[in-house]
């Protein structure tokens, strides 16, 4: 594999927390996933200058722009630490950061001064050339026609584009995301995810995106990295750590319910048996051995609710128990219910709102459900 | 009268620029600053507002009086002289010129000034380009009122330049000589001019403030500075 482009190697203590930073990316949107207080803004700051590193390297593209020695990793090379004004690092802030007293078009002009292009051309074809190309990137956002508006004149997905297009202006290799679209509304989201990844793609920029929110995470990241309290404990493309999460953190921070205490009872080539409390599950062939105690977990979508007088498909042939049903839950166009199994245990089971139709499901009844044999996923020891 | 209020004038026009290079830097040190004595530092800088002037022109004299080997290694030769009537007057408005810009500087979001870095620029431009102009106009209101408060001293100036007409003797000065002989026509007359010129220097005070409240402010983050201009009951 090539040297990646962007390596931060990076820890730094604060307060609450004990930050400790490893990723490497190349040119892609790598989704830095984690509840708050993880660390997540601190990581963008310490990349982008504006925090410093207890110790640790930071280089993009082979351009070193922090490095102190800490023990086993960057000893005997000198201290390098590169102000924040010369790294050339985009960074879209959660509250925008526009500056009020300046125009939208006079926001994006803003760092035009500052680059190659902008800089060899004083007086007023400089500025001309300036205002050009910052009304080229208000309209790469189509916001052109509020050019004029003063910040406090734009609506919050306004001037998250001008905060983008400010930050493109200063033509970083590098674009750091910080949570930037917390304050806009579903539609505007999903536009605004739309014009990031043409970006990032069109410009071949590395792009970290920090989120909270799963959904923002599978609209526009390659990879994402899961932080939690501090560390990092796993980086990977998004469906493969939503589907496989490493650790019981992982599966927590990303939302993922039904998290089940089992121990291996029976390992072969085609299956894995697992004790979860008295109730025997079948898996699929994953590395564990006899005797182990493991957490497994299975997403609300992959338990099944099956209808008793009806023929069983394959793919609902294991693991079916009868349970009773403790509480439903309608939400947007899903409905999910809590299911107690006869071990003790509760599932949560969750599908469209149009399925089971059929099912008589309220607080109290009976039903039958099956946890999708494929879907029972090993995590590692619980 | 002409004679006083163009010395007033001078020595306002020096106090100002006295007071505004020391006070700026003063009020950006302690509305980003972060040091040990700070508060020791602020109190110091906020003590004229509440001592007497004639305590202040005590200080003035001992500072700059004979009696003082640094002042007369120096050959200064301050007291006594309009120069010294600046002086006094400069103390005494550098308290109410930091304290309306110190609360306008603390008052720009930090996260502009980070965006400026991010975006390319060094302190210097920060400064010049996001900070003072967003705090622009609780720094004119600063001014303001320090000029006013410049122009109407009287205390201090009598203690280190005494009421020498024609050399010293600025308006207020004026003012209470003119009543003192009992001619109160030209008493009157500057008593009305001090009061027209202090009433519109508060007036356009005001007005910065109450502007200041919704312009430069993000939406939904208008909130008026606290302790406005920081104006004083007593300036």
């Amino acid at each position: 594999m090539s040297q990646p482009r962007l390596h931060v190697d990076a820890s730094r203590r604060l307060p609450a927390l004990d930050l400790r930073v490893r990723l490497d990316l190349d040119t892609e949107t790598l989704v830095l996933f984690g509840p708050s207080g993880a660390g997540k803004t601190t990581t963008l700051d310490m990349v982008a200058g504006l925090a410093d590193p207890d110790a640790g390297e930071i280089s993009l593209d082979g351009h070193t722009f922090f490095r102190r020695g800490a023990p086993g990793t960057a000893g005997g090379a000198p201290p390098v630490r590169v102000p924040a004004r010369d790294r050339h690092v985009g960074y879209v802030f959660q509250q925008y950061a526009l500056f009020p007293h300046m125009t939208a078009l006079q926001n994006v002009m803003y760092p035009l001064g500052h680059t190659p292009a902008g800089r060899g051309q004083a007086g007023g074809a400089g500025r001309a050339a300036r205002q050009a190309r910052a009304h080229a990137l208000l309209e790469r956002v189509r916001l052109d026609g509020v050019a004029d508006r003063f910040p406090r004149e734009l609506s919050g997905g306004q001037q998250q584009r001008v905060a983008l297009a400010r930050a493109l202006a200063a033509e970083p290799r590098l674009l750091l995301l910080d949570e930037p679209f917390s304050a806009v509304d579903a539609a505007v989201r999903e536009h605004l995810q739309r014009d990031i990844a043409e970006l990032q793609s069109e410009l071949g920029l590395i792009v970290i995106y920090v989120t909270h929110r799963l959904e923002d995470a599978f609209a526009l990241g390659h990879r994402i990295a899961v932080l939690r309290e501090g560390r990092i404990e796993q980086v990977g493309p998004i469906a493969e750590v939503f589907r496989r999460p490493a650790t019981a953190g992982v599966a927590e921070v990303m939302g993922i319910r039904n998290l089940l205490s089992v121990r291996v009872v029976a390992a072969d080539a085609g299956e894995l048996r697992l004790d979860w409390e008295g109730l025997e599950l079948s898996a699929p062939p994953q590395p564990a051995r006899v005797g182990d105690r493991a957490l497994a977990y299975i997403r609300p979508e992959e338990v099944k609710l099956l209808y008793g007088d009806r023929p069983l498909s394959r793919s609902v042939a294991y693991n079916r128990f009868e349970g009773q049903v403790l509480r439903v839950l309608s939400g947007a166009g899903f409905r999910e219910i809590t299911v107690r199994l006869p071990n003790g245990r509760e599932v949560d089971v969750r599908f469209p709102l149009l399925s089971y139709g059929a099912l008589d499901l309220r607080p109290g009844v009976a039903v039958q459900l099956a946890l999708r044999r494929e879907a029972l996923v090993l995590l590692g020891p619980g | 009268m002409t004679e006083a209020l163009l010395l007033s004038l001078r020595v306002t026009a020096v106090a100002l620029a006295l007071a505004v290079a020391a006070g700026l830097p003063l009020a950006l040190l302690l509305a980003r600053g972060r040091f040990r004595g700070k508060s020791l530092l602020e109190t110091l800088i906020l003590l004229p507002l509440v001592l007497p002037p004639s305590v202040i022109g005590f200080y003035l004299l001992v500072a700059f009086g004979r009696s003082n080997p640094l002042a007369r290694q120096a050959g200064l030769h301050l007291l006594f002289t309009w120069p010294a009537a600046a002086l006094a007057s400069a103390v005494v408005a550098l308290p109410l010129m930091v304290q309306a810009s110190r609360a306008a500087i603390a008052q720009v979001d930090p996260a502009l000034e980070r965006a400026a870095r991010m975006l390319g620029s060094g302190e210097a431009e920060v400064l010049r380009r996001i900070t003072l102009p967003l705090a622009r106009r609780g720094i004119l209101a600063g001014v303001v009122l320090a000029a006013a408060r410049a122009f109407g001293e009287f205390g201090a100036t009598l203690m280190v330049a005494g009421n020498i007409p024609g050399r010293t003797q600025t308006l207020p000065l004026a003012i209470y000589d003119a009543v003192q002989t009992g001619n109160l026509a030209a008493a009157n007359g500057m008593v009305l001019l001090m009061t027209a010129l202090s009433f519109a220097s508060l007036w356009v005070v005001r007005r910065f403030e109450t502007r200041a409240a919704f312009a430069d402010r993000p939406a939904g983050g208008a909130t008026p500075s606290p302790g406005g201009s920081g104006l004083p009951a007593g300036a």
